[in-house]
């Protein structure tokens, strides 16, 4: 076996067994579409302090309402997540003093950097379908109607809000790797949400060009997002796996 | 290598695996300058420096396999590798214990067993006896005989004595971070040696 699927083996085998990943996955999955599931009962019950929260999303209904909401927690509770998770990825090396094993092995620090960063692009892909799949399961549960092609589509567009969720969140594995442990990595996230949740409120023109916001806004009002401008969100995830993998290249135990 | 606390004995073996960029000098690993040195060269060199090799949440037997996967033991190998490994190093009662609840003695000997598991032809080792209670110093002491004897090359750090005495063909002193001469392990009152060598560094330098 070549050394990246040696190492993609070792890194799925840390993430299958860890339980960080694994309460992650159940807050994602479960706690995104409890929180819309709750939020949606609350809206139809005409709670008022509810569908103020909601803005433009109060005058929705059925599918369109539960997605939408949906997407709302996940812009801002999936990146925190992703984030968290790419941070225990990259800092736990360091927090568990496993770094050193790592130098002076037949597979090179870049090779496992790179192989971290698949396990972790194939697990946002499970996340996504995953609350794909559990959003269904409560828009049946509260009867919204049968899915026709238009709740698909709905359902399509937040698996890939959570998809380019995942792809933004790739600095925090940076930022853990040059502070050498995983609260740098969720200092970064929490200032990518930050940055995310401000432009989106502050102009939607902006945020369409500002990739961190891009997927939130892309997800709620698809029209105000071009083609070029969500292509653009691909750019992080290329500019800070290059930065990752340099930094690996060049770590240093001093 | 002996030396007194700080004195430099993980700097240097941490420069020779690469750990450290170099400011001066050279590392050569079998005559190939470090920089030059092929990445599956690596899987010779066993090393352990400072705390083991064994990821908290993962069993002992978990632990063993990545780190033969790692150091590229032929997947067909690997179950054979660890089930030696853990006989060798005294582990098959823990093997389906997670490496957090090992005392410091046991986690030692995971960390070890992780390194040299392998059958590396250069084991570098750095203060290998840390924690370790005097049944497990006496395995290490059989498991780096047995390796010597098969003509690998190991260089252990430490600063006990008498443990380097029993194992060691050449003994190193490292003293404010340079080398300053060698001890035979033989030699009457070794401690007395040492501490010879060690004071005329230190009259020599202030």
């Amino acid at each position: 076996m070549s050394p990246l699927g040696t190492a993609i083996r070792v890194e799925f085998c840390k993430t299958r067994k860890s339980y960080t990943i694994q309460t992650i996955t159940v807050l994602v999955v479960l706690g995104i579409a409890i929180l819309a599931g709750s939020l949606l009962a609350a809206a139809r019950r005409g709670n008022e302090q509810i569908l103020a929260q909601l803005g433009p999303l109060a005058d929705e209904t059925g599918w369109n309402q539960l997605t939408g909401i949906s997407c709302q927690i996940t812009a801002a509770g999936a990146l925190l997540a992703f984030g968290v998770a790419l941070a225990w990825l990259f800092g736990r090396e360091f927090a568990d003093a496993t770094v050193s094993g790592l130098f002076a092995i037949p597979i090179s620090r870049p090779t496992i950097a790179i192989a971290k960063l698949c396990v972790y692009y194939c697990w946002v892909v499970l996340v996504a379908i995953a609350l794909g799949a559990v959003t269904s399961m409560v828009g049946l549960f509260f009867q919204l109607g049968p899915i026709n092609s238009g709740v698909v589509h709905s359902l399509v567009r937040q698996t890939i809000l959570v998809l380019l969720t995942g792809l933004v969140a790739t600095p925090a594995g940076w930022a853990a790797t040059l502070g050498r442990g995983l609260l740098p990595g969720i200092a970064v996230t929490v200032g990518l949400l930050v940055v995310a949740q401000v432009t989106a409120i502050a102009s939607s023109s902006v945020a369409a060009w500002i990739p961190l916001s891009t997927p939130a806004l892309w997800a709620l009002q698809p029209v105000s997002v071009t083609a070029w401008q969500l292509g653009l969100v691909t750019s992080i995830p290329i500019v800070f796996t290059s930065f990752i993998v340099v930094s690996w290249r060049k770590l240093e135990l001093d | 290598m002996i030396g007194l606390n700080g004195a430099g004995k993980t700097t240097l073996m941490r420069a020779m695996l690469g750990m450290l960029h170099l400011t001066s000098g050279s590392v050569h690993i079998g005559g190939v300058p470090l920089n030059n040195t092929a990445q599956k060269a690596w899987k010779d060199v066993g090393h352990l420096i400072e705390r083991p090799f064994a990821y908290p949440e993962l069993d002992v037997r978990t632990n063993l396999k990545l780190a033969a996967q790692l150091n590229m033991v032929e997947p067909v190998c690997v179950p054979k590798t660890v089930d030696a490994a853990m006989i060798e190093f005294g582990l098959s009662t823990y093997a389906e214990v997670a490496a957090r609840k090992l005392s410091l003695g046991n986690k030692q000997r995971l960390g070890l067993a992780a390194a040299l598991q392998h059958h590396p032809k250069l084991i570098i080792l750095d203060e290998p006896t840390s924690g370790l209670d005097p049944a497990g110093v006496i395995m290490l002491r059989e498991v780096l005989l047995h390796r010597l004897d098969d003509g690998v090359g190991v260089l252990v750090s430490s600063h006990h004595l008498d443990e380097v005495a029993r194992i060691a063909n050449r003994i190193s002193v490292i003293n404010y971070g340079r080398y300053i001469g060698s001890l035979e392990p033989d030699a009457p009152d070794l401690e007395r040696a040492f501490f010879d060598l060690v004071l005329a560094d230190d009259e020599q330098r202030f």
